[in-house]
């Protein structure tokens, strides 16, 4: 966490503007640690199915070394910490950008002199300080004291897992962030964050690694961005991938967000239009 | 009696016509409970791609645990949503409608909202059932149907009962946070897969203090005749929704004794 937040100190030093997402981050931040029994619960509720992985894999693994090139300890230690890294950017964040345009309070966005993408960015900032030192606590917990999870590879594993945890973070912000956008349209905000939340969960590896899916679905998960999110991290933490491979992971992963920053700018300009028609 | 029954289904019709003016969120809301449900079917795919059974457990036959445990809780979602409007309406004072009506408090809650995207679940859920059962090559007797029927039925009361308590919290704690009755709602998933895999105090949790295993891995060895269960598991559901309607209502009481109302 504190490695995302040295990120915006250091851009805010350079950037007039910086100083003003990072107070948007801290007012995030104060709100989350109010709610900061939700905000376990809702942590607390995503390890049901760290534990129900957990026992099925442990079965599966029953009398087998490697089921498709991953060991038990690799397993356990890919389920608890694939749940603790999609717990971040959580239900709130999601919630909180579609109720600003639910309640109209979005006018008070767009009348600020600040780049509405990097708003959002910096908002959900401050809300995954809170979530990440939750799911962190978790993930230490049950994975240290129960589950028995492996620490990183080796060093440059742990740093290449920092990085790429970065990159996946803005990654799942913007898509969160578009998926928002589409409550210009439509009044079911909690339809579309079930469907976002369940497709995040099938193609960003969380549910099952990406080695393990189906051919049809892997070829699927690979190109999409939203392996960056938790996939691309674990299997730079576990070290299963090496060498030139990882400079394609991490290509991949910074091209989608470049694509995806590009692509969020455009659509927030697009619906801008549609929030002027329902005013007027 | 007759007459409480029609009463709740007036009500829910007009829920469900509220529910229908706005088409495309009734679609969204489909879709978004349909994928939700697919996630673990696509695990259990992924799963089963690589091993060929689970302690006498093969996919379809787990495909029949999941299924049963999604229908219940489908038509759970569109007949009985009310019981997660209890926090808000507690809290806001509009509870007090619900108090001066001459319709039971209980009824008026649990008809308060209908979610119809549950027939997108329950939907799923009958497909998922029907496939697991078609392919679990089971032997079907006399009593096989009916104690299916009365183990989806039994499982909608069990989710009903159990999110009506788990959200009475309301009662007591005014300032309830709205995760911690969502957080035992979704422990039914331990319920959609053999309860043998897990280790003893899940085993527990999800055989007395939160039974959903009565509505799921119990009836379904019997249905499915996975080693020699006894015979009584085939009423371990009814034991089940008795129990939960039970410990319910007493609460239920408590808490309508304990409402005061906003305001001053």
């Amino acid at each position: 966490m504190t490695a995302v937040e040295d990120v915006v100190t250091r851009r805010g030093r350079r950037d007039t503007a910086g100083p003003k997402y990072l107070s948007l981050a801290r007012t995030t931040l104060q709100q989350a640690i109010a709610y900061r029994i939700t905000t376990f619960f809702n942590v607390g509720l995503t390890f049901i199915w760290v534990i129900i992985l957990y026992y099925l894999w442990r079965a599966a693994y029953a009398g087998r070394v490697s089921i498709a090139g991953l060991t038990w300890d690799q397993m356990r230690t890919y389920v608890v910490i694939a749940y603790g890294i999609n717990a971040l950017v959580g239900w709130r964040t999601g919630s909180a950008m579609m109720a600003t345009i639910r309640t109209g309070d979005i006018v008070f966005e767009m009348v600020r002199p600040l780049n509405y993408c990097t708003t959002q960015i910096a908002r959900a900032l401050g809300f995954t300080a809170v979530e990440g030192a939750i799911s962190l606590a978790f993930t230490l917990g049950i994975g240290l004291l129960f589950l028995d999870i492996r620490p990183p590879a080796s060093l440059p594993a742990a740093l290449l897992f920092g990085l790429a945890l970065i990159i996946g973070f803005l990654t799942k912000v913007l898509i969160v962030f578009l998926v928002s956008l589409l409550t210009f349209w439509t009044l079911n905000g909690m339809g579309l964050m079930w469907s976002q939340q369940a497709i995040m969960q099938i193609l960003s590896g969380t549910i099952v690694p990406l080695a393990l899916m189906p051919g049809w679905l892997q070829v699927i998960a690979q190109v999409l961005p939203l392996r960056g999110i938790v996939s691309t991290p674990l299997q730079l933490y576990l070290g299963t991938t090496t060498g030139w491979s990882v400079v394609g992971l991490l290509t991949l992963q910074v091209g989608w967000l470049i694509a995806l920053w590009v692509l969020a700018n455009l659509a927030w300009r697009r619906a801008f239009r549609i929030v002027e028609i329902q005013g007027g | 009696m007759g007459r409480l029954i029609r009463i709740f289904f007036r009500l829910q019709l007009v829920q469900l016509r509220s529910a229908m003016e706005y088409r495309a969120d009734f679609w969204i809301g489909a879709v978004g409970a349909i994928l939700q449900q697919l996630v673990s079917i696509v695990f259990l795919l992924t799963f089963f791609g690589h091993i060929s059974s689970l302690g006498g457990w093969s996919l379809w036959r787990i495909l029949v645990l999941q299924g049963i445990v999604m229908t219940a809780d489908g038509i759970r979602e569109m007949f009985a949503d009310g019981v997660w409007k209890l926090r808000a309406d507690v809290n806001d004072g509009s509870f007090d409608r619900v108090l001066v009506r001459p319709v039971p408090p209980a009824l008026q809650q649990v008809t308060a909202l209908a979610s119809i995207h549950g027939i997108g679940n329950a939907g799923l859920g009958l497909v998922v059932l029907i496939i697991g059962l078609a392919r679990s090559e089971l032997t079907w007797h006399w009593w096989s149907l009916p104690l299916l029927v009365i183990t989806v039925a039994c499982g909608t009361v069990l989710n009903t009962s159990i999110s009506f308590l788990t959200n009475m919290i309301a009662f007591w704690e005014p300032a309830a946070q709205s995760a911690f009755p969502t957080m035992i709602a979704l422990m039914r998933d331990f319920a959609k897969f053999p309860l043998d895999v897990y280790g003893v105090a899940i085993r527990f949790v999800v055989t007395v203090l939160l039974p959903y295993g009565l509505i799921s891995y119990y009836p379904s060895r019997l249905l499915l005749g996975i080693g020699q269960p006894p015979g009584w598991w085939a009423v371990t559901p009814m034991i089940a929704a008795v129990a939960a309607v039970l410990v319910t209502s007493v609460v239920w009481h408590r808490g309508l004794n304990r409402y005061q109302g906003v305001g001053n």
